[in-house]
């Protein structure tokens, strides 16, 4: 004897990552790991921003990059120099999925970081849509690819708090407005940081620093404030 | 191409959903998605046809509801609905807004066909609702 049922769910799709997602960003936290997901298109410049941060800061910070990529781990063998690096292979996926990210860091010589970037897999699209229990996304986006990109990759501008404008040094010679990129962005997200650099000379790298330093402070006096709570 | 691993999961959900209410098939599936979701529908349709071949999922009909994308102002508090991937109040022209539909991509409800039983477990911490129709 069989009966027709209606099972009524009415919940998102992503809902079991979002509270995976929620609660290793929760333990980076109270370890004090302040999480950056680098997104950007292919060749925006994201390997160059992360060398260029590690040289900046050298001994003073302790960093560790994972690093996505289809193929070949060249991204990883540029920046092993500077940091520990492990590599996600996804083998053809186009973007970084949570999972991914949490076999990477089993494979990490440490887990004290101060900071632990992910550079995501180049791609504009796909990865928007998958928390990678990060506190801060980062959209790099390079003077090459013209200032208009906002407006057409809307979610993943939305869904990010800071922009990076890479290679800047290239401004003379492309059609490129960091106001016109700035404006544009600002209709989608309005509180995204901005900050123009050239990751060659390191030209605002400086200033790139000083956020992140003050993102990760921030977060260090909210998880502060919540171990309080609990231990009272 | 990233609706493929999105639908991957929803089918896992909704067999272990039918397999937990001793369902001997699914019948339909619904589900919502956004403007701002990040999938497309019509991949998302081919992703479902593609992936169900073979599963408890096969021949079922998938039904998707597209939402429209809506905000409210923090400002002016109007609720209104976004034409396009500009994050302004219609109203005032504030940017202080927050997004109230249209971002997600939601499963609604499942039907299947299922063994008449007494008591129906619901698995732990999953909130759903069972609803005879025949």
């Amino acid at each position: 004897m069989t009966t027709t049922r209606k099972l009524t769910v009415n919940q998102d799709i992503q809902a079991q990552n979002k509270r995976r997602a929620a609660e290793l960003r929760s333990a980076f936290s109270d370890r004090g790991t302040f999480v950056v997901n680098l997104v950007s298109s292919p060749g925006a410049g994201k390997t160059s921003l992360l060398e260029a941060t590690a040289k900046y800061w050298g001994n003073r910070r302790r960093i560790a990059v994972l690093v996505g990529d289809l193929a070949t781990d060249r991204d990883a063998d540029r920046l092993r120099p500077y940091v520990p690096v492990e590599q996600l292979t996804t083998g053809g996926a186009c973007h970084l999925e949570l999972s991914l990210v949490e076999r990477g860091l089993q494979r990490l010589p440490d887990e004290d970081y101060e900071f632990l970037f992910i550079e995501n897999i180049g791609n504009l699209v796909c990865p928007a849509s998958h928390d990678l229990a990060e506190h801060l996304r980062v959209v790099v986006l390079s003077t090459t690819e013209g200032d208009d990109k906002p407006g057409k990759y809307p979610k993943m501008f939305r869904t990010s708090q800071a922009m990076v404008i890479s290679k800047c040094d290239l401004l003379p010679h492309v059609p490129f407005s960091v106001d016109a990129a700035i404006t544009d962005a600002s209709l989608i997200q309005r509180d995204l940081s901005t900050f123009p650099v050239c990751s060659t000379t390191g030209e605002g790298i400086a200033a790139w620093c000083g956020f992140l330093d003050d993102a990760r402070q921030r977060m260090r006096n909210v998880a502060g404030r919540h171990q309080e709570h609990v231990g009272n | 191409m990233h609706e493929i691993s999105l639908v991957r999961s929803l089918l896992k959900q909704v067999e272990r959903l039918c397999k937990q209410n001793d369902g001997t098939a699914v019948e339909q599936i619904e589900v919502e998605i956004g403007p701002l979701s990040g999938v497309e529908p019509l991949l998302v349709r081919e992703a479902f046809e593609i992936l169900s071949f073979g599963t408890g999922c096969a021949g079922s009909r998938f039904v998707i509801h597209e939402v429209p994308l809506k905000a409210r102002c923090s400002d002016c508090q109007a609720e209104f609905e976004l034409p396009s991937f500009v994050f302004v109040c219609s109203g005032c022209q504030s940017r202080a807004i927050q997004i109230t539909s249209g971002n997600e991509f939601r499963l609604l409800n499942v039907t299947i066909q299922a063994n008449q039983a007494a008591n129906i477990p619901k698995p732990r911490g999953g909130g759903y609702e069972t609803e005879h129709i025949a």
